[in-house]
């Protein structure tokens, strides 16, 4: 189908791959800690983690090895299927702590959101490439893709996933203003979702949700129910100082004070042990991954590859940014994991999947179609 | 592919100063991107750095505990709304070790004032670990006065201890009702696992056996918590919320504590059951195993020795004899046999045999228990003086594949379904079991032996007693019913348990009653072998049983009297009153005794006396 070409190889990204070991590395070390010194029963999490980063390997492999253009041609039948099983999740899934979002498939809980997010940024891109992009967009053009948007959008909210959700809005307003709207679009769109927000805040929210809100609005009022995530990631990040507490020698993630440590909050832990330079150290080992990722776009050479590498770029991005803001009391608590970092199978394998796709366009720059 | 080749192909028709445009964009994005990390990089410097000092303060200092209270556990009653079974406050040693600066020095301090060997105090300790940080590990149930003072005096050189008083379980009947109702114990580690998203916690209490555990869901309740703000050194500063605990229901058996009294002191010192049930629904007045379990041995956890001595014990007081117990049901059987025989028309109440001591059939002799013979004998009187030669001819000629129907009918080889563990089937023997079981032809003398209770059948005194029941009560076969209801804390009844019907016996009310003459017989007449349950002023029908322990020929020789306790047989003894409507149906058994006439009957009585003193106007003991 698509001939081996040694120039593939040679194109190939090693940074890119280093960089994800070196994240790799600092994760697992990370759940180390976070697990340490409980001796819970079944795999330790570092080691399922493992796993999960070897299982995303195969997948990096199996994505690069075929012509990310293939994407385009399959995009709608692959968005169906991710549909149906969105679908699926919130009718069948198994519900862990109040969401229904997994589907059990024997020896991996599936969370088929995740998966989502990576489609839809196919899908506008596949869309958008095949728009003249030159004068910006009309309303009326939008109307496919906010669509596109809305259906998994709609299905994962309704689990109740707000963090998620929002992450598919995220990843459509980016790619969305990319390719560039027409001013009066962009602000009758503005005008839309301002409006909207009142009405989304009675009716669409859930009261756990409104209140997670409320309480990042004012944490110090109610400490033990809802604004206690917050307070007591601030505190551990806070107590770390300039250097740290010292590898395994946290006291807020050990003593049970710190809820979910090594999913969402994996980060508070890192920051109470390496402090201030450690912390800034990771910010830039991991922003950098990001930024390296937008040289697939600028070096692709057509616009579905572009398109792909900005949408994934800003899919890891918005993510890693709002889980950051998040433990550093910048966010209210949503539910947004740290990729690459935060414990799960179904997110770091979608963000591997993602990476594969940077690094599939980057290898084909100068790789014509014969 | 033309599929692919043409969206490929489509792909590159496009404008190339469109992607010009695009790629210039990214410096935008790569713009935004640095903005937002230094966002990050900013909050981590507000966060570390500016106001480092006031969160490393507060995550040394302001150290949040979640403090929780046991739920009064829901008491046990009788039938009549006594209370068997209800809690009193214990005082449990607790201990925070990561509390204490110098763990080692308190816990040789506490091994001096618990006087403790300082090895079982580690054990407790080491027990715990790997339950989280911060938690407080039960150190010693129910300390004393004394220990309690001494430790709320001292408590500044013991950080971390603290005394915490907890509902337990107070049994005001003693060990009554042991085996049935059971115990409680610290919940174990595989316990813990398993009912990990239940609200449980290292060091809780849970029901180990019996009602206790059937039932801990029930009983239980719901803890209450309280979130402390606590300092350093693990002291109170203050509750920030709480919640008071939610009793457990309360379980109302149907039991009925005088009757149980009577079984348990009647048995007392010897191995066996007792079980005493209303025939016209099922439920279970009386369910003793003797001998009892000391449940004061079992609080706070079981010593290695006493469980040791418990397991190799000749009494095998572990063993609920009453529903784990399986015995040949011996003479008592003859009810199925003489059911039997009616309705399959083999006899009739008028047919006679005679009995001469014996019955030579299939090339060896079957003796009866009365060697010197009945002579020509009925049905009555066969039920009566328990003929064994009489129900050899009606075995043989009914066959033992329909004996069998008639046993199954009668609850027999199966489990009776009673809420209770480890209940045993016993054993209804067919010729297609002993192809399976042994791969052997049944033997035609092999049924001689099962029409007298004799052969490979098995029962537990629960079923005996439940056939008894449907042979008086019209047939009915309930399901046997311990818990009459449950309620809530404040008394009201939530649920109400109703009688279950499971079946129906086989055979014809006439024939039933024909085998009640003879059991009535049994009891009332001069001859018959049951003479020492009769009561003065009501009417008594009853069966002896003597199960065969061993058939081995060198014993036949020697007096029962004489034969060392193992090898003597069981005894017997199946009953029911008043006769003309009855009411109560007792099944006794005592192990390794003799004859069921002489032991079994005389506790039967004893039990069916307090039943009657009860009923007629002597209001039962508060």
């Amino acid at each position: 189908m698509i001939r081996f070409d040694r120039r593939l190889l040679q194109h190939f990204d090693w940074i890119i791959l280093i960089w994800l070991a070196l994240i790799a590395t600092m994760c697992l070390m990370n759940l180390y800690s976070a697990i340490y010194p409980d001796k819970p029963p079944g795999t330790p999490v570092y080691i399922k983690q493992l796993y999960y980063f070897i299982m995303g390997m195969g997948l990096v492999l199996a994505i690069i090895s075929v012509d990310y253009r293939l994407f385009m041609a399959w995009n709608y039948p692959m968005y169906g299927l991710i549909c149906l099983l969105l679908l699926y999740a919130l009718i069948m899934g198994k519900t862990l702590s109040g969401a229904q979002r997994w589907i059990n498939l024997g020896f991996f809980n599936l969370q088929p959101s995740e998966p989502a997010k990576l489609m839809l940024v196919i899908t506008l891109a596949s869309y958008y490439s095949r728009k003249d992009t030159g004068k910006g967009f009309t309303l009326m053009e939008l109307a496919i893709p906010i669509t596109l948007t809305l259906v998994p959008f709609l299905l994962i909210l309704k689990q109740p996933d707000l963090g998620t959700a929002l992450m598919l809005g995220f990843i459509f307003v980016s790619m969305t203003l990319f390719v560039k709207l027409k001013w009066q679009t962009l602000s009758i769109l503005l005008g839309t979702c301002a409006s909207l927000v009142p009405i989304a805040w009675k009716f669409i929210l859930k009261p756990y949700q409104r209140q997670r809100i409320e309480t990042f609005l004012n944490p110090e009022a109610d400490p033990l129910k809802t604004g206690y995530h917050i307070m007591q990631s601030k505190i551990a990040v806070g107590s770390g100082l300039f250097s740290g507490k010292g590898y395994l020698e946290g006291t807020q993630g050990h003593l049970d004070f710190l809820p979910e440590r090594h999913t969402d909050f994996a980060f508070s832990i890192w920051a109470e042990e390496f402090g201030f330079i450690g912390s800034s150290l990771f910010l830039f080992i991991y922003f950098f991954l990001i930024l390296w990722g937008l040289n697939s776009a600028v070096s692709s050479r057509d616009k579905f590859g572009t398109l792909l590498s900005i949408g994934v770029v800003s899919l890891i991005f918005w993510q890693a940014f709002i889980n950051l803001a998040m433990v550093m009391g910048m966010l209210p608590v949503v539910g947004m994991p740290l990729p690459l970092f935060s414990y799960g199978g179904s997110s770091l394998i979608t963000t591997m999947a993602g990476i594969g796709i940077l690094i599939s366009v980057r290898m084909r720059r100068y790789q014509v179609p014969g | 592919m033309p599929r692919i080749r043409r969206a490929v192909e489509k792909i590159h028709k496009i404008d190339e100063e469109e992607l010009i445009v695009l790629k210039k964009r990214v410096e935008i994005a790569t713009i935004v991107i640095i903005v937002f990390i230094a966002l990050l990089v900013a909050r981590l410097w507000f966060l570390q750095i500016k106001n480092g000092e006031e969160y490393v303060k507060l995550s040394e200092n302001n150290r949040i505990r979640i403090q929780q209270t046991q739920a009064p556990r829901g008491n046990i009653l009788d039938r009549f709304g006594r209370v068997i079974i209800t809690n009193r406050p214990y005082f449990n040693l607790l201990w925070t070790k990561e509390d204490a600066p110098n763990p080692d020095e308190v816990t040789k301090r506490l091994s001096q004032i618990l006087n403790e060997d300082i090895s079982n105090l580690l054990t407790s300790i080491r027990e715990a670990a790997g339950q989280p940080r911060y938690m407080p590990i039960l150190i010693k149930e129910d300390i004393d006065w004394k220990t309690l003072v001494y430790i709320e005096n001292h408590h500044l050189e013991l950080p971390g201890v603290r005394v915490e008083a907890v509902p337990s379980r107070d049994y005001l009947y003693g060990n009554m009702a042991s085996h049935l109702i059971g115990y409680l114990g610290q919940i174990s580690k595989t316990e813990l696992e398993a009912l990990k998203y239940n609200k449980y916690q290292g060091g809780d209490p849970i029901g180990k056996m019996g009602i206790e555990k059937i039932f801990e869901n029930e009983l239980r309740g719901e803890k209450g918590f309280r979130y402390l703000e606590v300092d350093v050194l693990g002291f109170e500063q203050q509750v920030l919320q709480h919640q008071d605990p939610m009793p457990g229901n309360d379980l109302q058996l149907t039991l009925d504590i005088d009757l149980q009294n009577t079984a348990e002191k009647a048995m007392e010192g010897i191995a066996g059951a007792a079980v005493a049930m209303d025939v016209n629904t099922g439920k279970l007045l009386a369910i003793a195993s003797a001998p009892s379990l000391k449940l004061d041995e079992f609080i706070g956890g079981i010593s290695t020795r006493v469980w040791q001595e418990l397991l190799n014990d000749p009494l095998h007081t572990l063993v609920d004899k009453s529903v784990q117990g399986q015995y040949p049901p011996g003479s008592t059987y003859k009810i199925i046999t003489a059911l039997a025989g009616l309705s399959e028309k083999v006899i009739n109440p008028q047919t006679t045999f005679y009995c001469n001591g014996g019955l030579h059939m299939y090339n060896r002799r079957y003796g009866c228990w009365k060697k010197s013979g009945h002579g020509a004998i009925s049905l009555q009187r066969a039920l009566s003086e328990s003929c064994d030669v009489y129900f050899y001819q009606v075995g043989q000629k009914v066959g033992v594949d329909r004996l069998a129907a008639y046993a199954e009918s009668l609850g027999l080889g199966k489990k009776t379904g009673i809420e209770l563990e480890h209940e045993k089937p016993g054993l209804v023997p067919t010729s297609a079991w002993k192809k399976m079981k042994k791969n052997e032809k049944w033997q035609d003398g092999e049924t001689l032996s099962v029409a007298i209770g004799q052969g490979f059948n098995l029962a537990t005194p629960l079923q005996i007693c439940r056939m008894t029941a449907a042979i008086v009560n019209g047939g009915k076969l309930y399901k046997p019913q311990i818990i009459e209801a449950i309620k809530d804390p404040d008394g009201s009844t939530m649920k109400k348990i109703e009688p279950k019907l499971l079946g129906k016996v086989n055979g014809s009310a006439q024939d039933r009653e024909f085998i009640v003459r003879g059991l009535i017989d049994a009891v009332n007449t001069r001859h018959g072998t049951a003479t020492s349950a009769k009561m003065e002023n009501i009417i008594v029908g009853g069966k002896t049983g003597t199960a065969q322990v061993v058939r081995m020929a060198k014993f036949k020789s020697i007096p029962e009297s004489q034969l060392p306790r193992k090898y003597k047989d069981h005894a017997w003894f199946t009953c029911f009153a008043p006769a003309e409507k009855p009411e109560i149906a007792v099944t006794v058994l005592v192990e390794h005794s003799g004859h069921g006439g002489s032991v079994a009957a005389p506790i039967a009585k004893q039990i069916l006396e307090m039943y009657f003193k009860e009923k007629n106007g002597d209001a039962p003991t508060p």
